[in-house]
């Protein structure tokens, strides 16, 4: 398709006044805008917008000064015990259905237990397909997939980070505390 | 004892036995030092976490160290790192190129006279009768007549290392690096010894010595003639191949630039002479602008004082005005944003070599009448640099970078043409 000159736009800066046209007055003036910001963040002075990370963590601070909201944060994935320890999940196959990233591989098997038709023989996540979405924790019928407010995991390999059924337990043994159902 | 062994000569070879190392532990900490200014610069805090402990637990007190020990741990990753040479490269010129580069960056900084003159004692051989008798000697690499053109001369070596280390790379990209790098130096060095032409004509002469009396006598230039500093500063940056005039090795477009197929240590020295570049540079401002060790008022930094006390306070003086310009050049670094490929040759022919030669002309005339004093120089400057401010303005300003309708393109058929713009493969057409 041509494009019509009807349809560009030419937008064109204004001509420079003579004090822009030889530069070195605005030059002078923007190093007065850099030195601002060097005295006033010197040593983490007052604009600095840096974190310590490893010392203090975004779960530290208030969450209007950018601390960590607990609620809605999504990170790794947990899968629920019920009241009597056992895993909740009914391998109903919602999730890996909704999953857009395709990395929730469920195996389900007939239920050992009477008050369920099936559970999930092998569940696992492939933490790096993942892309934290949380569209499997919303479609969950029975609230046993969720996502914690872990994010700093790290694995020596790719099939470290495949999480099984048993990691996917632990990760709720480990955050019940901080995150309750 | 042969009469050739004086004081200088050991004085000479001491002063650069030492500077040289002064000069590669100042070029490590710029490196640092450039990171810090830019992060502060930028709101954050740079390099902060390694210190001197070398993760051993009885030196656990000097963990942190506010990230001092940040050069180090690059240096050892640039020695540790593979040393990498591409398939299809010119193996000489790419082992060549670095070599190049790092020479006269390292050689220049000879003249600068650190500590003034020394009154040296007699020095006594150990272990013999010999004795080399003591004499005032300069305490610097060496003092000669011409002494600012050796320097400039030197400086201006170092794009045949950064051409050839384009070249050699066998990469489009650091070709055209190199190219760049190549039309800017040229470009630049013409303004640059302008400017330097136009103060060395008020010195009246090449000695790095008599150019820090006159300036004692007469006050530091930068004063009497601040356009002349400006447009100095401003090529030196760019002869140093500094931000804003980095286009050899401009990352959003080249990849790295000259540099780009160099790994480990040989891309480290190119970082080396870049930074012994702007070190050099430095010390040549503070030289002929900023009156070189001497700061008035204060007596050690005076010509006339000779103690080995009023060295080591010329020393320190000589380097707080180079740290100084170095970091302003990080200031304007982090300031202002790369200048395109084309306003840089505009800032050089069409701003600062017609301005650099009113000044060497004005320089001259007033020589000439015997007016070289402090006000006419002054005010010789100043004139010329409102002659400019009023007729900037009147000169053809470039036009705004604009798509240009190119006729008989699909984009922009000739009038009547048809064109067709829809795919012709039938697979990208079945593709809808």
């Amino acid at each position: 398709m041509t494009i019509r000159s009807e349809d560009i736009l030419n937008v064109d800066p204004k001509p420079m006044s003579a004090t822009e046209a030889v530069y070195l007055p605005n030059i002078i003036k923007g190093f007065g805008t850099t030195m601002r910001h060097f005295f006033t963040s010197f040593g983490q002075g007052r604009t600095s917008r840096v974190m310590q990370y490893p010392e203090v963590r975004r779960e530290h601070l208030p969450v209007e000064k950018g601390g960590q909201h607990g609620a809605n944060f999504r990170g790794v994935h947990r899968l629920n015990r019920d009241e009597a320890g056992r895993v909740k999940c009914v391998a109903c196959m919602m999730c890996p259905t909704i999953c857009p990233a395709r990395c929730i591989h469920i195996q389900a098997a007939e239920s050992p237990w009477d008050d369920r038709e099936k559970y999930p023989a092998k569940f696992e996540i492939d933490e790096l397909r993942c892309i934290y979405c949380g569209m499997c924790e919303e479609a969950c019928p029975v609230d046993a997939i969720e996502l914690t407010t872990e994010y700093d995991i790290v694995g020596a390999s790719r099939q470290e980070m495949i999480f099984d059924k048993e990691k996917l337990l632990h990760v709720y043994d480990v955050t019940i505390g901080k995150k309750p159902m | 004892m042969p009469s050739w062994i004086t004081a200088q000569l050991v004085v000479s070879v001491v002063t650069i036995a030492v500077m040289i190392h002064v000069m590669l532990i100042c070029v490590a900490y710029f490196v640092m030092m450039e990171r810090k200014v830019s992060a502060y610069i930028q709101d954050r805090i740079g390099p902060n976490r390694v210190g001197f402990d070398f993760g051993l637990p009885p030196l656990k007190f000097l963990k942190g160290c506010l990230g001092l020990g940040q050069p180090l741990a690059d240096g050892v990753k640039f020695i540790l790192k593979e040393d990498y040479t591409p398939n299809r490269v010119d193996k000489i010129l790419f082992t060549l190129a670095p070599i190049i580069v790092v020479v006269p960056a390292m050689i220049g900084f000879l003249i600068i006279p650190w500590g003034g003159v020394w009154q040296c004692p007699d020095i006594h051989i150990p272990f013999t009768e010999l004795v080399i008798p003591g004499a005032p000697v300069n305490v610097a690499g060496a003092v000669f007549n011409a002494g600012i053109v050796y320097l400039l001369a030197v400086a201006a070596l170092g794009v045949y290392g950064v051409t050839l280390g384009g070249w050699a790379g066998n990469n489009k990209f650091s070709f055209l690096g190199g190219l760049r790098a190549t039309a800017q130096m040229i470009s630049y060095e013409i303004p640059m010894g302008l400017a330097l032409l136009a103060a060395l004509l008020v010195y009246g002469t090449f000695r790095t010595d008599s150019i820090i009396q006159q300036q004692v006598d007469a006050g530091w230039l930068i004063f009497s003639q601040p356009l002349v500093a400006v447009i100095f500063f401003i090529t030196g940056l760019a002869e140093a191949n500094r931000a804003p005039f980095d286009n050899a090795e401009a990352e959003q477009e080249l990849v790295g630039g000259y540099h780009t197929e160099y790994s480990s240590m040989r891309f480290a020295l190119f970082f080396l002479a870049e930074y012994s570049h702007l070190f050099t540079s430095a010390a040549f401002f503070s030289l002929i602008f900023l009156g070189g060790y001497s700061i008035p008022g204060v007596g050690l930094t005076d010509p006339s004082s000779t103690s080995l006390l009023a060295v080591l306070v010329k020393l320190l003086s000589f380097m707080g005005k180079v740290v100084f310009i170095v970091f302003l050049g990080m200031v304007v670094r982090w300031s202002i944003p790369r200048l395109r490929y084309d306003q840089v040759m505009m800032v050089a022919w069409q701003g600062l070599i017609p301005l650099s030669l009113g000044l060497v002309l004005v320089n001259s005339v007033l020589v000439y009448l015997d007016m070289a004093t402090f006000l006419p120089l002054l005010l010789g400057n100043v004139a010329l640099g409102v002659v400019t401010l009023a007729f900037a303005p009147l000169l053809k300003q470039s036009t705004v970078n604009r798509r240009i309708p190119l006729y008989g393109s699909r984009f922009s058929p000739m009038p009547g043409e048809a064109v067709q713009t829809s795919p012709t493969h039938p697979m990208a057409r079945a593709d809808g």
